[in-house]
């Protein structure tokens, strides 16, 4: 998954990766910053190494390899990891002998023993902290024997144990003897929530739901019925459709989830099997022999953050989290000086990629005077056109050091290829991706008149895109091109039989030859961008995806449906860590209403929509006169928000003593909690029910920031919380901590015993059973709050307009879980705040952010390319049967009922050659992927006789 | 435990956890349960009697005092500490059993415990094996002279008592001069072999202490005076407790 991101990184014009790096010192303010690096030395130079492996391959030392957590070993020699970028090895000189074989074996010459550590200095203008957290090392808790029972392993470690790259590639086996487990335990909080052991009194955020994936993956890996159980205090499964995904394990996969901490663990010495003994909910004693146990340890900042958090002057927390504000949730103590992920507390993947473009937002806002100064842009020479000419073509057979030549006999290779039809040159290199053979591939398209380039060697996946821009560089039109992957495909998977490789490489050679004879010339598209940006929604996401625009310069109008700005916000007082939310929502409105680059339209309603990204047209109703308005703009961004679920459980609107956590706020702001004897407060209101299953995330710390309220206005009021998992994730388990510390009590129900409310006139009784003592209690309150989930506000009016997706709760759905977390499938269009899925403030407002982040991408170009790989319609042999409209995941092929044809639209089509594939007569094609040019690759493979 | 329902709400009483946290550090975390079970998955008690330290602790939070009062698992827990070493919030839970004892009048505690304290008060020796400070005297004479006679390497080994100046003032189980007195050897073999000037006290030898066990902290306190008084009427530097 993370493998595309890494390429893309890595090969991105405007990115500079600077590796074996550390800062040493930062000087200067915002906008000017002069941070000197330490380079380490590598003794292997990334430039010159083509990531062969010769070097590791040869290599005569054993080292501990710590990517596989050191269940296994490496070279002296090594590369973190496959897909690693830069893709350059280097030397361990902790472990190297100074042998001499690997600058011997490299053929590229890239070895530099004499490598020094070197100092760097860069000019920045923001900077983004992104460290990052290890894993808690549970050597220490001496109680659960990791270290001492081979059969323990972290999460961490039993996470490579999965792996297809791991130490046991993937096949589900034990440290001790390598044995397959047919019951394996996970015991979470190892390293969070404890304030004994480790001083983490944080959650860690992620184990839950790791743990939970862990046990589901074991399961598949697993030839037997692999039981899993895991040991846990809460399940927090918050996040988006998350609880849908414990709830599969749990229901249908039968992992077993204890609610249970384990005291000790035993070891079977004869057999390396672990017992476990643990106290069940009613207070009996179990005991359980598993062959392995998973520890679920925590998220925690490393040393070398900390030391880099000095070095830059900005503030920490108690935990070594950098400190952050509520309503500004990526900015560090320093000017300038911006945080996401994990340094920033803990949190997931989402999360995470969120507040990456979040930063990346504020960042950019500081440098928006300067966009562009800095950058690189390619210039392309003007294209000949060719397509009249007989295909004239050129064939580069790579050796890829000796990856390939080692095993295929190259020369032989080309020498046929020089004589396939069309052929007019064919050579052979040492690594066809290097820069010189770039070079050296355009003098020959010039010198032999070349019009078709085919380079047999590796991937498309990652080379493609270079070879392309090589084509272009010399005025050839980049789809003139094709490839033979003769190495991933070929020599890796063949090296034992070389004259069947050899033989395999001639028949993908010809293939490819083939097929490039008959590929033709396309012109991508140049769309104009339109610099406008609409947002929808008016409430704390939308205004400040509006603000982290025109920040920027870009010119936003922002649409509310109300009269008023502010959403759901407006009925909030403050955030758990104690901000005030009408005053930065006062701010807020202030700043937007302002601001130059923004336009708020209120009472505004979307009522038509049209266009693509880059050139979209909406039109509005606004205010009581209902005055249209048409706004051109290229990017949107949806904001439309979410509000408290109303109640239908628990007596709310019979009884005025029944309330929600929002109704509860605003008694506590008014009257505070001085006559109150007694608040029961009852979780899950509409969440996590047969109606609703997921958990909206924000009702636990909801519930316990109220709480915290009462008792520290009136210590004498008791207060219960009524609960089925405690979820105040990542830093807001201190509130938690701090409810209990207060003498809040928390009684946890299950779901199909849920708690009982009854008025009565001296106050409302609430029988619930507590789980502890297994006993009934009858609690009297003068106060019953419910913790009322998060519900999507009604969309259907504006989805039916603008044709966005949404999920069955309502909420719009991303492009990607985890990795396109604010980018609508749609291009062009983006989420954010509640919109997307139950959140806090804070969050929304990293999300805002993110949203504006990923938009700048497209406003900041005044033009964007579209790809040309696009399916066009034979409308003339079309009997519109309407197949491809049906089939097509983005909508694009409609039926023009004025014209009575299917219009598939190069402008939105996403190239995925669905609708080609299932077109019954054939008269969709795909450009550069037309039927002929894939048949014509099938007949030269049988050409060859099988 | 009754099957009945247990009534909540209304103002917050006055409650012994709440009492408790106000003697102990930090208040023993006592509010601070997670419910997790750690202590009761680790606990030699757990079972017993139908309770755990789990439960323990929820009677106390829910303000069960008098149920706490009459349980008999106070006197079930060893006071060995296994729950307060994993427990992810540090709760002092024997602490808690610990003053749990003490809520009970005196005459109603266990028996057995209960005497021993008493004789522990009765005699000089702090004894609660009843034995006098002159029976004590003459038993470790008596070991001693045979160990002399039929170990020709211990020859010169000394079991001093009363030795004043003596840098170890040593205490003793009282069990072992009564029952096992050849088990006195082994300690004093050590301390001979490694050349260390100790001393017994004829009065507050003993080094058991059931008043604490039985949460009477004016007797605990009364006897570990007696015992640390001795040491420092000897001048000793160092009260080496055995127990």
């Amino acid at each position: 998954m993370i493998s595309p991101k890494l390429v893309e990184v890595g090969r991105h014009l405007n990115i500079n990766i600077i590796t074996n790096s550390e800062i040493k010192s930062v000087e200067g303010e915002p906008g000017n910053f002069s941070v000197t690096l330490v380079n380490h030395p590598r003794y292997i130079d990334p430039v010159k190494c083509t990531g062969c492996g010769e070097c590791a391959r040869h290599c005569p030392v054993t080292a501990v390899n710590r990517y596989n957590k050191g269940l296994d070993d490496r070279r002296a020699t090594f590369i973190e990891y496959p897909q690693a970028v830069p893709l350059a090895f280097g030397i361990d000189t902790d472990t190297c002998i100074g042998c001499g074989l690997c600058e011997n074996m490299c053929v590229a010459k890239a070895i530099r023993y004499d490598d020094v550590e070197r100092e760097s200095v860069l000019t920045v203008g923001s900077i983004i902290l992104a460290s990052g957290s290890q894993g808690y090392d549970p050597s220490k808790l001496d109680f659960l024997g990791y270290g001492k029972y081979p059969n323990v392993v972290t999460s961490e470690e039993f996470e490579r144990i999965l792996s297809a790259s791991g130490p046991y590639r993937g096949h589900l086996c034990r440290p001790l003897d390598r044995e397959e487990p047919r019951k394996i335990a996970w015991l979470q909080c190892i390293g969070s929530r404890d304030t004994n052991k480790c001083g983490n009194g944080y959650c860690s955020s992620v184990c839950c739901m790791y743990a939970v994936k862990e046990a589901m993956i074991a399961k598949e890996h697993a030839h037997c019925d692999l039981d899993c159980a895991i040991f846990n205090m809460d399940i927090r499964t918050f996040g988006k459709d998350y609880e849908k995904y414990y709830l599969r394990a749990k229901d249908k996969d039968g992992v077993r989830f204890i609610k249970s901490r384990v005291h000790t663990i035993t070891e079977i010495p004869e057999t390396g099997d672990l017992i476990v003994r643990f106290a069940n909910e009613s207070g009996q004693m179990q005991e359980e022999t598993f062959n392995m146990v998973v520890l679920s340890v925590g998220l925690q900042i490393p040393e070398t953050s900390k030391e880099l958090a000095q070095k830059l002057g900005i503030k920490l927390d108690k935990y070594n989290f950098a400190v952050t504000d509520p309503f500004a949730p990526v900015q560090t103590s320093k000017a300038g000086v911006y945080t996401c992920g994990v340094f920033q507390g803990p949190k997931d993947i989402p999360s995470s990629v969120t507040e990456a473009s979040a930063a990346a937002c504020i960042a950019g806002a500081d440098l928006s005077e300067a966009r562009g100064t800095d950058t690189k842009v390619i210039q392309i020479p003007d294209q000949q056109d060719v397509a009249a000419q007989e295909p004239r073509i050129g064939v580069f057979v790579c050796n890829c050091g000796i990856n390939i030549g080692g095993i295929v006999n190259v020369p032989e290779v080309t020498a046929y290829a020089a004589k396939l039809p069309h052929v007019v040159y064919a050579d052979q290199n040492l690594f066809t991706c290097s820069q010189d053979t770039q070079d050296k591939i355009k003098e020959k398209i010039i010198e032999h008149k070349l019009n078709r380039v085919v380079v047999a060697s590796c991937s498309p996946k990652t080379h493609e895109q270079m070879f392309m821009e090589t084509l272009e560089a010399c005025g050839l039109n980049r789809y003139l091109f094709e490839m033979a992957n003769i190495r991933n495909q070929n020599s890796w998977i063949h090296s034992k039989s070389p004259a069947l490789a050899t033989q395999k490489a001639k028949d993908l050679v010809r293939m490819a030859v083939a097929r490039s004879a008959t590929l033709k010339q396309l012109n991508e598209k140049v769309i104009s961008v339109n610099k406008q940006a609409l947002v929808i929604g008016g409430g704390v996401a939308g205004m400040n995806a509006a603000l982290g625009l025109g920040n920027q310069g870009f010119h936003v109008v922002l649409l509310e449906k109300e009269s008023i700005l502010g959403g759901f916000s407006r009925y909030l007082h403050h955030t758990i860590e104690g901000g005030d939310i009408q005053a930065y929502l006062k701010q807020l409105i202030a700043e937007v209403t302002a601001h130059d680059h923004i336009e708020v339209l209120t009472g505004a309603r979307v009522v038509d929509f049209k266009g693509y990204k880059g050139n979209f047209t909406t039109d509005v109703q606004i205010g009581a006169q209902k005055e249209n308005r048409t706004i051109p703009h290229g990017i949107i961004i949806v904001a439309t928000g979410a509000r408290e679920y109303s109640p239908k459980e628990y007596a709310y609107n019979q009884d005025p003593r029944v309330v929600t956590q929002v109704q509860l706020g605003d008694i506590l702001e008014e009257k505070g909690a001085r006559d109150m004897s007694a608040v029961v407060m009852i979780q899950c209101v509409g969440s996590r029910n047969a109606e609703n299953e997921n958990c909206s995330r924000i009702c636990c710390q909801n519930a316990i920031k109220n709480a915290l309220i009462i008792k520290k206005q009136n210590p004498d009021t008791n207060v219960f919380v009524l609960y089925r998992d405690i979820r105040t994730y990542g830093l807001m388990e201190d509130y938690y901590t701090e409810a209990r510390n207060l003498g809040v009590i928390f009684i946890r129900f299950e779901a199909d015993n849920p708690p009982q409310v009854v008025p009565s006139p001296e106050g409302m009784r609430v029988m619930v059973k507590d789980h502890i003592l297994q006993q009934n209690l009858e609690i009297e309150a003068d106060l019953v709050a419910l913790s009322a989930g998060v519900t999507a506000e009604d969309t259907s009016d504006l989805c039916g307009i603008m044709k966005f997706n949404r999920n069955p709760e309502g909420f719009f759905i991303e492009a990607h879980v985890k990795l396109r977390p604010v980018d609508m499938p749609g291009e062009g269009i983006f989420l954010c705040g509640t919109a997307h899925g139950p959140k806090l403030i804070t969050e929304s407002i990293a999300q805002a952010q993110a949203a504006a982040s990923r938009a700048t991408t497209f406003l900041s170009k005044s033009e964007i390319k579209l790809s040309a790989i696009t399916a066009h319609v034979d409308t003339e042999h079309c009997v519109k049967c309407l197949t491809c409209v049906r089939s097509c995941p983005f909508n694009v092929p409609v039926f023009n009922t004025e014209k009575q044809i299917i219009e598939i639209d190069e402008a939105i089509c996403h190239g995925c050659g669905i609708c080609a594939g299932v077109c019954p007569r054939q008269t969709i094609q795909l450009n550069y992927y037309e039927d002929d040019q894939i048949l014509c690759k099938i007949d030269a493979l049988l050409a060859g006789g099988m | 435990m009754a099957e009945e329902v247990i009534k909540l709400g209304g103002k917050k009483k006055s409650m012994f956890i709440d009492k408790v946290k106000e003697i102990i550090p930090d208040g023993g975390n006592l509010n601070l349960c997670l419910t997790c079970g750690a202590c009761s998955s680790g606990c030699p008690a757990t079972g017993l009697d139908g309770m755990d330290p789990r439960k323990f602790l929820r009677m106390a939070a829910l303000g069960m005092d008098d149920e706490i009062m009459k349980s008999d698992w106070p006197w079930m827990c060893t006071m060995c500490q296994r729950c307060i070493y994993v427990c992810p919030m540090k709760i002092d839970i024997p602490q808690l059993v610990f003053n749990a004892r003490g809520l009970r009048p005196r005459e109603q505690r266990p028996k057995g415990i209960l005497a021993s304290c008493d004789m522990q008060l009765r005699n000089e020796s702090t004894s609660a094996m009843g034995i006098s400070p002159d029976d004590f005297v003459f038993v470790v004479q008596d070991v001693l002279e045979e160990v002399r006679e039929s170990q020709p390497e211990f020859a010169d080994m000394q079991a001093p008592i009363d030795k004043e100046g003596a840098e170890f003032f040593l205490n003793q189980n009282s069990r072992e001069p009564v029952t096992e007195p050849n088990e006195l050897l082994p300690l004093w073999k050590i301390l001979h072999l490694a050349g260390v000037d100790w001393t017994y006290g004829s009065h507050g030898w003993a080094g058991e202490n059931y008043c604490m066990f039985l949460s009477d902290n004016d007797s605990w306190e009364k006897i570990t005076r007696t015992t640390v008084g001795q040491a420092n009427k000897l001048g000793c530097k160092i009260f080496l407790n055995t127990e």
